[in-house]
């Protein structure tokens, strides 16, 4: 029965392994290149520091990340091809007529669902986690750098990438044993998936536990808000209200013309409700809290979708 | 011993239509049964509830003594089904379809399926759906004696299939039946095909039994009995009139029920199975009546 589960989802692991190997191939040479470039640029150890040459090295460190940076964004879109992926045997099952075949063999049909859907899963489960290891590994420094909290990061390491597998796989497994349409299936409830996280990562992530407020003045050193996810942050006064008043408040609190920020007299600034900075955040040291809320979101998800997948498979369909 | 399959008042709805209604019947081990309706009559349905694919909405069904849906467990590795189309894994190759059924069937005789796929000469590494459909329905046929069933289900198992292919196919069920003592209920809308292989008929019509039993005793008792019309009335009291119909004077009966006809100026005549058959399919939407006005 394994192997036969094995055999009805090569397509699709072979699919996932390729995806990962050439994943591998882009990312290991930039990693390692990154490393090098953060123990060149002692970038550890301004990590601690505001120098002038500090903020050099960093600005340096951040660029050699390339335009990688910005295309691994679209690869939290990854566990969910991956979930709908191994969605798709079992649905081409009941919709080509095969699983009548199956279900008259001399096992039952709730031993046969319950291998295919563990294979299923797991090979979806191992698949997010080989990517999570691998996105981890090669943002190591940057994470060390500059945290891993923002949107983009904070999905793809961790746990959630599993969970997030596991319910893309719910997802089109729900939709396909209702439809019996392989494809139709997979494309509505892979888009659900983009769906669901637009919706989390955009709205409901920010709201797992109340954010912190830190209110600085404008020639204080930033707080150490590094590695935390910085919700908004703009001029405020000195109780963080944000500032409402428009440029000639700063203009007419200006000694002279063409002094820059050093020439504004903070006490003005002050009176005018401005002179500070305020930032919203959730602090770096929520990272795994926020982890486990998120994974127990979407895993709790998979299970009530695969669970009735498995309730329809079993009870409804002939 | 209990019968091989045995049906009281199975009934299967699908939403507000019956697909299969009130079904009683029994069919002896041992016996090579044909069940015998036009489409939609409820053959599908009758053996997708025999073997557990699908659950009765009234009356009960037993396979073996079993409860298909309930015994699942111990009742599947002794049945053989082959389903409509012949469904299989299109992207297996006939040699990986040996490897799922012998990993699926406990019983599997995997050297009897391997003689078997050599004898037809089917292309080991080749993939199920590049074969044509009549060897797809041999490796399907293949893959279900090869679990050594006690009972053989075959649904329609030559529909889809060219006429040369039909012939090989049923050739090959009567190999099978010949040597051993297993149970075969096959369906078709063909009786032509079946009565060269089975011994036992069972007619389903519109949902319902309409007739079951040994061929032998069905022929033996279903007569044409050609006489003058104005006589019809008292034939009709001794024999289940079937079917009728009326020339100017002369009245033809299909009638069922071996009771002597006194009378001279009725002939008897033996019937085929299939005027048999047709006569009571007709009967499902009401006797036929055919008169020719000359």
């Amino acid at each position: 029965m394994t192997w036969l589960s094995w055999r009805e989802q090569r397509t699709e692991t072979l699919l996932a392994l390729g995806l990962l190997a050439l994943l591998a191939a882009l990312l290991v040479p930039v990693g390692l290149h990154l490393e090098t470039l953060y123990r060149q640029d002692n970038v550890a150890a301004c990590l601690t520091q505001a120098t002038e040459a500090c903020h050099q090295a960093m600005g340096n460190f951040g660029n050699g990340a390339g335009a990688l940076r910005s295309v691994l964004t679209w690869l939290t879109l990854l566990p969910g091809l991956l979930g709908a992926a191994l969605a798709a045997p079992i649905i081409l099952d009941l919709e080509s007529g095969a699983s009548v075949f199956a279900w008259t063999q001399g096992v039952t049909r709730t031993r046969w669902l319950a291998t295919r859907l563990g294979v299923a899963l797991l090979t979806s489960l191992a698949a997010a986690g080989a990517l999570t290891l691998l996105v981890t590994w090669y943002r190591r420094p940057l994470d060390s750098a500059f945290g891993r909290f923002d949107n983009g990061v904070f999905d793809l390491e961790g746990t959630v990438p599993l969970a997030y597998a596991a319910f893309a796989l719910g997802l089109g497994l729900a939709v396909g044993v209702v439809w019996r349409r392989t494809a139709l299936s997979l494309i509505v409830g892979f888009l659900a998936y983009v769906g669901s996280r637009v919706f989390v990562d955009s709205w409901l992530r920010e709201r797992y536990e109340a954010p912190l407020g830190a209110t600085w003045g404008i020639r204080q050193p930033e707080p150490a808000l590094r590695g935390a996810w910085i919700l908004s942050s703009g001029p405020s006064d000195k109780a963080g209200h944000p500032f409402t008043g428009g440029f000639q408040v700063i203009e007419s609190c200006a000694r002279g013309v063409g002094g820059g920020i050093k020439s504004v007299d903070p006490a003005c600034l002050a009176r005018h409700g401005a002179g500070f900075n305020h930032a919203i955040y959730q602090p770096a040291s929520r990272f795994w809290l926020f982890q486990g809320i998120e994974t127990a979101l979407f895993g709790g998800l998979a299970i009530v979708l695969i669970g009735f997948a498995a309730w329809w498979l079993l009870s409804r369909v002939e | 011993m209990t019968p091989a399959l045995e049906t009281h008042g199975l009934g299967r709805r699908y939403g507000s239509k019956w697909a299969l209604r009130d079904c009683t019947l029994e069919i002896p081990r041992g016996s090579v049964t044909a069940l015998v309706g036009p489409n939609g009559a409820g053959k599908t349905t009758l053996l997708r509830l025999a073997v557990g694919l699908a659950r009765p909405s009234a009356g009960t069904v037993r396979v073996l003594g079993l409860e298909p849906r309930a015994d699942a467990a111990e009742l599947l590795p002794r049945i053989g089904f082959v389903a409509q189309e012949h469904p299989l894994f299109g992207s297996f190759t006939v040699a990986e379809m040996l490897r799922t059924g012998s990993k699926l069937n406990p019983t599997w005789d995997d050297e009897a399926a391997r003689r078997r796929i050599a004898e037809l000469d089917l292309p080991l590494d080749q993939k199920v759906k590049s074969l044509s459909g009549g060897q797809r329905a041999q490796v399907a046929l293949t893959l279900a004696l090869a679990k050594r069933p006690e009972l053989l289900l075959l649904d329609e198992p030559v529909a889809s299939l060219d006429p040369l292919a039909r012939l090989e196919f049923l050739q090959s069920v009567l190999e099978v039946v010949s040597d051993g003592e297993l149970t075969v209920v096959l369906s078709s809308h063909i009786v032509a095909d079946l009565e060269r292989v089975c011994d036992h008929l069972v007619i389903l019509s519109v949902g319902r039994t309409q007739l079951a039993g040994s061929i032998e005793e069905i022929l033996a008792s279903h007569r044409l009995l050609t006489g003058p019309r104005d006589e019809a009335a008292d034939v009709a009291r001794t024999h289940e009139v079937l079917r009728e119909s009326h020339v100017e004077r002369q009245t033809t009966l299909l009638v069922r029920g071996g009771a002597h006809v006194y009378d001279s100026r009725w002939t008897v005549h033996e019937l085929g199975l299939e005027e048999i058959v047709l006569a009571y399919l007709g009967q499902g939407s009401g006797r036929r009546r055919e008169t020719v006005a000359s």
